[in-house]
């Protein structure tokens, strides 16, 4: 059988994706990037490999995408993680009736992406150079909170108070604000939906600056986070379409265009 | 005993290629010069004279009183004309920004900060010498508050007074007077007197200059391209400090070059690869930045609308009467009318521009560079947009400084645009 994988080389997670000919998901791994981008990019490959008890030279073409991309050099091609997204989301979205805008929310970057009816990007938005309003700041805030990730999620919904000003954008500085309210005496459950709530109203102006169209698909790694779903949902006043495996729409998108490519080289 | 103690061991400083500026350079030329294929061989001139003077610190020398230039609004033909020679002070490092920072609020443009740093600097590079003038054109708020502060670190500087609407009548006299009041302070520096054989040679000479840049223009309209464009940009930088005569000669090879390649269907980059015009706040060296990044992801920059290129060197001044009195006049009006800068109240003039460049060198994209607190360009980029938008043509902004660090993200960025001219392209196909 021929087989095809994407790999999102992400600044906090390695996602691979393999499809075959048809273009249907066969597995997915997620794995942490740790320092040594090049040697855990392999091992998550060869993990998903034996997972499904596949050879290496089924994989017929593998496109890298993410911030490592252009250091796994067994890759045939690489290609930016905006062009990934959409072909992952595009694909994905067409059984709920397609899709046209994406946000996504990394480690180290959040982007607003609109595609046309066709699946081609038409306009994309990023965030400036900072952590802000990223997974990265999730987890920091979880630190402070001593909660673990997958906890913030539940406690968004816990509570009756209402959720928390967090006005620092950075950060670093919104790190010692939520320092300063704990000090307060304020519960974690109205910080933490005050955090998503700061994190949905940056990434709505993203949104907004490459024009909502349709159907809103959110993905990335908090887009595992339910409270944090609950707020953009709130603040764009539309329902998000969120994947069963948010992290790897971009891997499954990167994995999807190396089999078209493929076909296409041979074709005939 | 006591005495020896209290002794001063004396520092030997280190030469100047040991510095971070000479590595910053250093680490821009390496790139530019060895990171892409088949380089024109004419390019050598140009990448010796930017290790010599920004890698080396190797001086450079001038005839007749130096006036450096803050801007390309001060007419460099009126300098020469005086027997002087304009320098264009406008600086491109991100160490010189980082010393700027003292002068300036935080978020203020690099480009201001760059230049006052290097000011500001006892060790000025490029090694120009120091400048016996300093013309301080008024465009954007943040050069006009640059005067006091110059004048602060010891140069006499020089107010150019510019208007900032376009079109109206009053500012054409406006900035006619104030060309000739220019004029006056040149004799003033100068002891010389202006007179038409000297202009006219002068505005020859320039001249000369920018029919070789027009033709070196021309060629990047070619598909698939002759030349990339961080080399087109190499050389319009070039001019700010190299003698006019010594530059032009150089270009005409590089011409002379481009035009074998045109005949031997010569090509610098894969037919696919997206043609972009590149706008908005000026790349100077070493913050080739952007049209590197874009290069590098199979991008070809075919041609530009900035300050630090074809805005400075494009446009030819039309004398109608040969007297001296209608030649800074004509002088005036070129230095007036073609300019697309956005610290006008309107600019249609660069939107028009921008979709004929589009439209000529048959470009699939713009990039739009705004450097961070560069107001003007950041606010402009609005309607440019909506223009844009209308006329169905891809455009990227991108907000940046002098920075290395945003290089990664910024690089995603300009790959997926690229990506996004190629899948339409195909599309089109």
């Amino acid at each position: 059988m021929n087989y095809f994988a994407g790999i999102d080389v992400g600044s906090t997670a390695i996602k691979v994706a393999l499809v075959d000919e048809q273009g249907t998901l066969a597995g997915v791994h997620v794995t942490a990037s740790g320092s040594l981008f090049h040697k855990n990019s392999t091992e998550a490959l060869n993990t998903l490999l034996a997972k499904l008890g596949l050879q290496r030279a089924e994989v017929r073409y593998l496109i890298a995408t993410g911030y490592g991309r252009k250091l796994f050099k067994e890759a045939d091609d690489s290609i930016s993680e905006i062009t990934a997204n959409a072909a992952g989301a595009f694909e994905t979205g067409k059984a709920y009736g397609g899709v046209r805008t994406i946000i996504n929310i990394g480690g180290q970057d959040s982007k607003a992406i609109r595609i046309d009816p066709t699946g081609n990007v038409e306009n994309f938005a990023m965030n400036d150079k900072c952590a802000a309003g990223t997974g990265r700041f999730l987890d920091v805030a979880a630190r402070n909170l001593e909660l673990d990730l997958e906890e913030l999620g539940d406690y968004h919904f816990r509570g009756d108070k209402a959720p928390l000003n967090i006005n620092s954008t950075c950060t670093v500085f919104a790190e010692s604000e939520i320092i300063g309210l704990l000090a307060n005496g304020h519960g974690k459950s109205e910080i933490i939906a005050g955090i998503h709530y700061s994190i949905a109203s940056r990434t709505v102006r993203l949104a907004k600056r490459v024009g909502v169209e349709d159907r809103v698909y959110f993905d990335g790694g908090p887009a595992l986070n339910k409270g944090l779903v609950a707020a953009i949902q709130d603040e764009l006043g539309r329902e998000l379409l969120v994947p069963e495996y948010p992290q790897t729409t971009t891997a499954f998108g990167a994995a999807i265009l190396a089999r078209n490519d493929w076909l296409e080289e041979n074709a005939g | 005993m006591e005495n020896e103690i209290h002794q001063v061991i004396p520092i030997q400083p280190a030469p100047y290629s040991r510095s971070r500026q000479a590595g910053e350079a250093q680490t821009v030329l390496d790139h530019i010069v060895d990171d892409f294929q088949e380089n024109p061989a004419a390019m050598q001139y140009f990448y010796d004279l930017f290790r010599g003077v920004y890698c080396h610190g190797d001086e450079i020398p001038h005839s007749g009183k130096l006036v450096g230039t803050t801007c390309i609004q001060a007419p460099e033909e009126l300098i020469y004309a005086f027997g002087a020679t304009p320098v264009r002070l406008c600086n491109g490092s991100y160490h010189y920004d980082q010393r700027g920072a003292d002068f300036m609020p935080a978020k203020s443009c690099s480009l201001v900060k760059a230049t006052l740093g290097m000011l500001s600097s006892e060790n000025v590079i490029p090694k120009i010498g120091k400048p016996d003038l300093v013309v301080n054109p008024s465009t954007c708020d943040q050069k006009k508050k640059s005067s006091a502060m110059i004048e602060g670190m010891g140069y006499s500087v020089y107010d150019l007074e510019f208007p900032n609407v376009k079109e109206s009548e009053a500012s054409r006299v406006y900035w006619r007077r104030s060309v000739r009041e220019f004029a006056e302070q040149l004799r003033k520096l100068t002891g010389q007197r202006l007179t038409r054989a000297k202009l006219k040679a002068a505005m020859a000479m320039t001249g000369r200059a920018q029919a070789a840049f027009r033709t070196l223009h021309n060629f990047r309209r070619q598909t698939p391209s002759l030349i990339l464009g961080k080399d087109a940009f190499l050389v319009t930088n070039a001019y700010f400090f190299d003698d006019i005569e010594r530059w032009t000669a150089a270009v005409e090879k590089l011409n002379a070059e481009l035009a074998e390649r045109q005949a031997a269907g010569f090509r610098a980059v894969q037919s696919k690869a997206p043609r972009v015009v590149f706008t908005g706040s000026p790349p100077i060296f070493p913050n080739l930045k952007l049209p590197l990044l874009i290069e590098e992801a199979g991008g070809v920059v075919v041609a530009d609308e900035t300050c630090s290129a074809n805005r400075m060197l494009y446009d030819m001044t039309a004398v109608d009467e040969w007297l001296v009195g209608d030649m800074v006049d004509s002088l005036a009006d070129k230095y007036l009318k073609p300019c697309t800068c956005p610290i006008f109240t309107r600019n249609d003039d660069r939107k028009r521009r921008l979709l004929d460049l589009v439209d000529q060198f048959q470009a699939d994209g713009v990039i739009y560079q705004a450097f961070s607190g560069c107001q003007v360009y950041e606010m402009e980029y609005r309607s440019v947009a909506e223009e844009f938008n209308k006329a169905g043509i891809p455009l990227l902004y991108i907000e940046t400084d002098y920075s290395p660090d945003d290089q990664g993200q910024l690089s995603t960025r300009i790959e997926a645009f690229l990506e996004s001219l190629k899948n339409r392209k195909k599309r089109h196909a």
